[in-house]
């Protein structure tokens, strides 16, 4: 039962100033095992935080992020499922889903974690699982109207992963829950 | 000491004949005598016992009429006697004789190897035939128990499950009890020991369609209530439950992997001293969480210990097999002795650990008050210091893992319940080092308190008894 969290895009300070507090009293240490950012965080300040919430964080380089040694892609291994991030602003057109799916079967893995478009996404196929949790602060986004703030927390469960989102909606949390399966292998 | 023969004497001239080992021999009033006149008690003659296996004490039997080995006058009518593993045999020669001596913790070899040896055959055999009586006799167990369990075979697991009262008194009985208990402890594994995640798992209907490897589209979002997600700070939320129970596991991690740690059972490298390990933090779980007001305290693990160990012993497969449901149930029959010691806040009341103490130093003061007076007033050791520890943990961390098996014989057995004779025993401890107490100040006293030197059992239990009211 291994706990991983998703978020990006915050866009702090440029266009938000924090996390709302309703998804700040919530996430607190200890629960999670890993954290994974797709980027655009874009200050250390906001790395800090989330290496506070767990040793473990991993972020991809989006455009407006200050430190210019985060990797654009980065792929690791939760327990039976192989996971990228890439922040998405890369692959266009932006948000496409075949191109982002042609980006899955390059990186070869099961789930990709992708941002950039501040809005959610999980869209299985055949090569795997896209992700996209949104944005953590609601900030501006130029391709997408009524962001709602939102991230993802995944329950990676031996073959199973539950997928619990995190919606901010007229100032209440939304949790929602998507399951899925990893296929089996097929040659 | 191999003299002693009548009748004919055979090739092998160093045997033992069995009649001689008779326990009828080693009554108190004919200790060092080798030929007393004639046993004291009745012998009953159990011929159909006497199946030697082909040794040359046979022959000496034919010639000479041996007793039998079993003397006590309790004994009568023995329908179904178990002669397994019982051998009347010279205990010189049989090697299972001697090693079954040092197992069962009687001190060094001395002039009365033969009684101790012939003796442990005896009481093997007592055993046997007490726990294979179709209704247990209690009391009986109680007293034979109480000169210390043979540790041969079932004999030490069957009996203090039965002097816990795990098992019924009727023979008969014993596989239904079994049977429920060790399913409700499978009930309990069940219910408190799953994460949330398996919770969740079974708990919904897995949508098959979900899972065509064909398919491609938007994943279906499903709406959940508000407290069954990882992150819910609610009090009814399993993930909660889940999350403030680390903290306990955590803390019976610690004290599981310290438990015995000399002891290759507990702590060694091998699959099964994982899963022992695994077991014992398993049942201290499951009692944390169905004794909310007392959770898990430091020092459970001790007191779980020897009875998980003696269970899994256990040379029949079925009960070794769940050992650690039986286990756990003993150690809820023991603890609720002693339940009021572990809770902090009946320390200071009438039923808590300071008050047992104290009970403990009226004791002394009764029986010695010279003793007492020097360790309470001119070295001024706090009884706490030392006895806080004897009476908690049960004495097992006082004495090696043998001895304390034997003491736990003791007090196991007691008809007083294991409290009268606990506080007896570590009486008999502060007056077996007396000399060294009364030399020694403060400092001295307290370190050879807390580190009690090692002693004779025997000797100490003795003296115990001699402190019985």
């Amino acid at each position: 039962m291994v706990l991983v969290l998703a978020m990006g895009d915050m866009h702090i300070p440029h266009r938000a100033a924090d996390l709302p507090a309703k998804f700040k009293s919530m996430l607190v240490p200890g629960k999670i095992q890993h954290i994974l950012s797709p980027g655009n965080l874009c200050i250390k300040e906001v790395h800090d935080y989330l290496k506070s919430l767990c040793a473990d964080v991993h972020v991809a380089r989006g455009e407006y992020d200050d430190d210019p040694r985060y990797p654009e892609t980065k792929l690791l291994t939760i327990g039976a499922f192989k996971l990228g991030i890439c922040h998405g602003h890369q692959v266009v057109p932006w948000g496409d889903l075949d191109s982002l799916t042609m980006l899955q079967r390059q990186l070869d893995v099961d789930i990709l974690i992708t941002g950039h478009t501040h809005q959610f996404k999980a869209y299985k196929h055949e090569g795997g699982v896209i992700i996209n949790p949104g944005s953590a602060t609601g900030a501006y986004s130029s391709i997408t109207y009524d962001v709602n703030p939102s991230f993802v927390l995944m329950d990676i469960d031996g073959l199973r992963v539950v997928v619990y989102v995190y919606e901010l909606v007229d100032g209440e949390v939304k949790v929602d829950k998507i399951d899925f399966k990893k296929p089996h292998q097929r040659t | 000491m191999a003299s002693g023969k009548s009748g004919g004497a055979v090739g092998n001239v160093k045997s033992v004949p069995s009649w001689l080992n008779s326990p009828a021999w080693s009554t108190p009033r004919h200790k060092g005598r080798l030929f007393p006149e004639s046993p004291e008690n009745g012998i009953k003659d159990k011929e159909s016992k006497l199946q030697k296996k082909g040794s040359d004490v046979d022959k000496l039997e034919e010639v000479v009429e041996p007793p039998s080995v079993v003397v006590k006058q309790e004994v009568e009518g023995r329908g179904s006697v178990k002669t397994g593993n019982v051998e009347s045999s010279a205990p010189l020669r049989s090697d299972s004789g001697n090693t079954s001596i040092f197992s069962s913790g009687s001190g060094g070899l001395s002039s009365d190897l033969y009684k101790k040896s012939s003796s442990l055959d005896a009481r093997v055999e007592l055993f046997m035939l007490e726990l294979s009586r179709k209704r247990i006799h209690i009391a009986e167990l109680q007293r034979m128990s109480g000169q210390g369990i043979p540790d041969v075979g079932s004999i030490r697991s069957t009996t203090w499950k039965l002097l816990l009262g795990y098992l019924p008194r009727n023979r008969e009985d014993w596989s239904a009890e079994l049977k429920k208990k060790r399913s409700e402890y499978a009930v309990f594994r069940e219910e408190l020991l799953v994460n949330p995640s398996e919770l969740t798992r079974r708990k919904e209907a897995y949508e098959e369609a979900m899972n065509e490897s064909g398919g491609r589209g938007f994943l279906p979002r499903h709406h959940i209530t508000q407290d069954d997600h990882p992150l819910s700070l609610g009090s009814t939320s399993i993930w909660h439950q889940y999350f403030q129970d680390s903290e306990l596991t955590e803390q019976i991690e610690r004290d599981v992997k310290r438990t015995h740690p000399d002891i290759q059972f507990f702590c060694g490298d091998s699959e099964e001293a994982h899963q022992n390990q695994e077991a014992l933090r398993r049942a201290l779980f499951i009692f944390a969480k169905l004794n909310p007001g007392i959770r898990y305290v430091q020092g459970m693990n001790e007191v779980l210990a020897p009875l998980y160990f003696v269970f899994k012993t256990d040379p029949d497969e079925s009960y070794a097999f769940h050992a650690e449901a039986d286990a756990f149930f003993c150690f809820v029959e023991l603890l609720s002795d002693f339940r009021d010691h572990f809770c902090q806040q009946l320390d200071n009341s009438a039923v808590g650990i300071r008050s047992t103490i104290s009970q403990l130093n009226a004791l002394l003061k009764r029986h010695d008050e010279e003793l007492w007076r020097h360790l309470e007033v001119t070295s001024k050791v706090n009884p706490q210091f030392y006895a806080f520890r004897w009476i908690t943990l049960l004495l097992t961390q006082e004495f090696n893992f043998p001895d304390s098996l034997r003491l736990w014989d003791s007090l196991l057995s007691n008809p007083d319940g294991p409290l009268e004779i606990l506080l007896r025993v570590c009486c008999a401890m502060l007056l077996c080092v007396r000399e060294r107490l009364l030399a020694g100040d403060f400092t001295t006293n307290l370190k050879l308190l807390q580190n009690y030197p090692s002693t004779d059992i025997h000797h100490l239990l003795r003296v115990a008894e001699d402190l019985r009211v």
